[in-house]
């Protein structure tokens, strides 16, 4: 029984996977690969990665030095793209003594061709601090975002591919109950022995759990790619390739912030998701519309009527934050998205979800023809 | 006999439009029913209301179970073909059989597999590719390897031309049919399924007109060839409806004594489409 019951819901599954291979199977694998020809094509073409490259090098060659000298590389990049990298290096020995420390500044020149839109700013500040990862965090001052070096590049990678997720889950949400009504072959799944009920949760699921899975499995594999990327980068000049790569990731947690932190994000945005699926399952000629239009009316009339915007506010609130505060970008159990708002406002939300996929449910029973 | 289905005073509104009026029908195992009635005449609606598909009132039984509630418990026991073309066109067979395999108890690929042999349609084809005939084919032979007790077709052979009616037909009733199942067919081409029916209903504008056995329905109507005078002679008893020959007329009549037609011309038992005509056109006469 519970062998035949989970067979149905692989069926369930893998039917969806199936419909959506391109934007849920092949895309996540196609962004994967486009990253990382753009880290290996920066790493060895553009120039600025080039050069950055080589000031690693030379930084990483003078760490080797046994003088007693100990290196910081620290690269920005503000809001307005301007890539500012800085490498200090300073005598231990010499503070200990009370001397100056010896300090020489590298700068890079800014790459404005990255700055655009706000909503696109993977903003980020990581340093590079191969000796430092054993001793406690000293700039506490700045501990908002991930400790280590390397996290801050790999979150960002992992920040576009949840980009790329939110968009195709959204477009998944919208079609997965309108497109079978449109195409009529809604009459061949209703002839099957599947409930409204499980065709309503199957597809919540795929976007709740398997499209998310087969992202972050793409995410870190790529992240896994710009790590041995660094390692490569770093044995070239014979020092503990991989011994330095890993002080610089703390991979638990790097793992559980990327997968806890989505799960967290969309169980938070589960109303959105079960509205659009609301959208989907009631449409008769544009699910997007449909989806948009109550939400845009409503909030207008607050606006009109009161004055006020707690609507609309409400609704943004649930969107997953791709920049959350002091994050470079991604989705991250360091902001728990109902923080603010309590495990109350969690519970509320997954009433409502529970609503409108009855809704879902109903009407794909009652109402499904166009 | 178990009644598999079992309707009484089944009704549908869409607005003001009454498309199924209080309907009756009982249907026992081993039948063959064909739905037969003009367009618009709530056909679909009918067969649809039995399968769960859409809303209705009054009493209704299918197979034991109330279709409004138990829809997905009844597909397991109950198969439908509701038009032509409703496969997923961006699946490939292979898929279609997977997933079919995968969510049905009934399902016995392997046989589904045999059946498709004998046809082009290939396994790794994508159904959007198939021609119309080509996919009902793949429709049929997935239907017939589920092991269900109701079969219900909806205009299953619209557009087809008429090799693949035949063919259609011939295999419903060679391959599929036995005394444990029921089928349910609605169509326009009454001649082409009218041989495989035992019973026949006869449906306008949301309501029945007749519903019987065909052994009930030789034996009720019958149809008079006249020619010349006894063809005038006929059309003053009162009847059904009537239809020009060449020199006379065919006339059906309903529980009227043979013998006093007999002397006026040969008789015969009505085709079904005669028939449906003459009390369609019966029904339209009388507003």
């Amino acid at each position: 029984m519970t062998d035949s019951r989970s067979q149905r819901w692989r069926s369930l599954v893998r039917r969806e996977l199936r419909e959506y291979r391109v934007s849920l199977v092949w895309t996540p694998f196609a962004v994967a690969v486009l990253l990382t020809l753009l880290m290996l094509a920066g790493l060895f073409v553009a120039n600025q990665f080039s050069n950055l490259g080589e000031i690693v090098l030379d930084v990483i060659s003078q760490a080797q030095d046994e003088d007693g000298l100990s290196v910081n590389l620290r690269m920005t990049v503000d809001e307005d793209g301007n890539r500012v990298a800085e490498i200090v290096t300073e005598s231990t020995e010499s503070l200990a003594g009370g001397l100056e420390p010896l300090r020489r500044d590298y700068q890079v020149e800014a790459a404005p061709e990255l700055a655009d839109e706000s909503l696109w700013s993977f903003a980020s500040d990581w340093r590079f601090r191969p000796y430092e990862s054993a001793a406690p965090d000293q700039d506490s001052g700045e501990s908002s975002g991930p400790v280590t070096s390397l996290h801050p590049l790999l979150y960002g990678i992992h920040g576009i591919m949840l980009l790329v997720l939110l968009l195709v889950t959204a477009n998944y949400l919208q079609g997965c109950l309108y497109v079978d009504r449109k195409d009529r072959s809604i009459l061949f799944w209703k002839s099957m022995p599947v409930s409204a009920w499980e065709e309503v949760l199957a597809k919540l699921s795929v976007a709740l759990l398997v499209a998310p899975a087969l992202f972050l499995v793409a995410s870190v594999l790529t992240q896994w790619a710009m790590l041995l990327v660094a390692l490569v980068l770093s044995s070239r000049v014979q020092v503990d390739a991989l011994g330095l790569v890993l002080a610089n990731v703390q991979i638990a947690h790097w793992l559980l912030d990327q997968v806890g932190g989505w799960l967290a994000n969309a169980l938070w945005a589960l109303p959105l998701y079960a509205w659009l699926m609301l959208a989907s399952a009631g449409a008769r000629r544009s699910p997007t519309l449909l989806a948009v239009t109550p939400l845009v009316v409503l909030a207008a009339l607050e606006a009109v009527l009161l004055g006020s915007q707690t609507f609309i506010e409400s609704v943004w609130g649930r969107m997953p934050s791709l920049t959350p505060d002091g994050a470079s970008g991604g989705l991250f159990l360091q902001g728990l998205p109902w923080q603010g708002g309590g495990l109350l406002a969690m519970l509320a939300g997954l009433c409502v979800t529970a609503g409108l996929l009855w809704g879902c449910v109903w009407l794909r029973r009652n109402r499904w023809e166009l | 006999m178990t009644a598999v289905v079992e309707a009484r005073g089944l009704q549908r509104r869409y607005g003001e439009q009454q498309a199924v009026a209080g309907v009756d029908l009982q249907l026992e195992a081993g039948s063959v029913l064909g739905l037969i009635g003009p367009n618009g005449a709530g056909k679909t609606t009918l067969l649809r209301s039995l399968l769960g598909l859409t809303r209705c009132e009054g009493e209704l039984s299918v197979l034991g179970l109330d279709p409004r509630r138990e829809q997905a418990r009844l597909m397991q026991d109950v198969c439908f073909i509701a038009d032509t073309a409703v496969l997923p066109r961006w699946m490939r067979v292979r898929e279609l059989l997977d997933y079919t395999e995968g969510v049905h108890p009934r399902f016995s690929r392997a046989h589904a597999e045999r059946l498709l042999a004998r046809t082009e349609v290939g396994l790794q084809r994508r159904i959007g590719e198939l021609s119309k005939g080509m996919t009902v084919q793949l429709h049929l032979a997935l239907v017939m390897a589920i092991d269900a007790r109701l079969l219900i077709l909806d205009e299953p052979t619209l557009g087809l031309d008429i090799l693949f009616r035949k063919q259609f037909f011939e295999q419903l009733l060679n391959d599929y049919f036995d005394e444990e199942r029921t089928i349910i067919i609605s169509t326009h081409q009454v001649e082409e399924v009218e041989h495989i029916l035992t019973h026949a209903m006869f449906m306008n504008r949301g309501r029945t007109l007749l519903c019987d056995s065909m052994l009930a329905l030789e034996q009720r109507y019958v149809e008079l060839r006249a020619v010349g005078e006894a063809a005038t002679r006929a059309a003053a008893i009162p009847h059904l409806g009537q239809r020009p020959l060449l020199g006379g007329r065919a006339l059906i009549y309903e529980d009227v004594n043979r013998e006093l037609l007999a002397p006026l011309g040969e008789l015969c038992t009505p085709a079904l489409a005669d028939l449906f005509v003459a009390k369609v056109g019966e029904d339209n006469g009388h507003d």
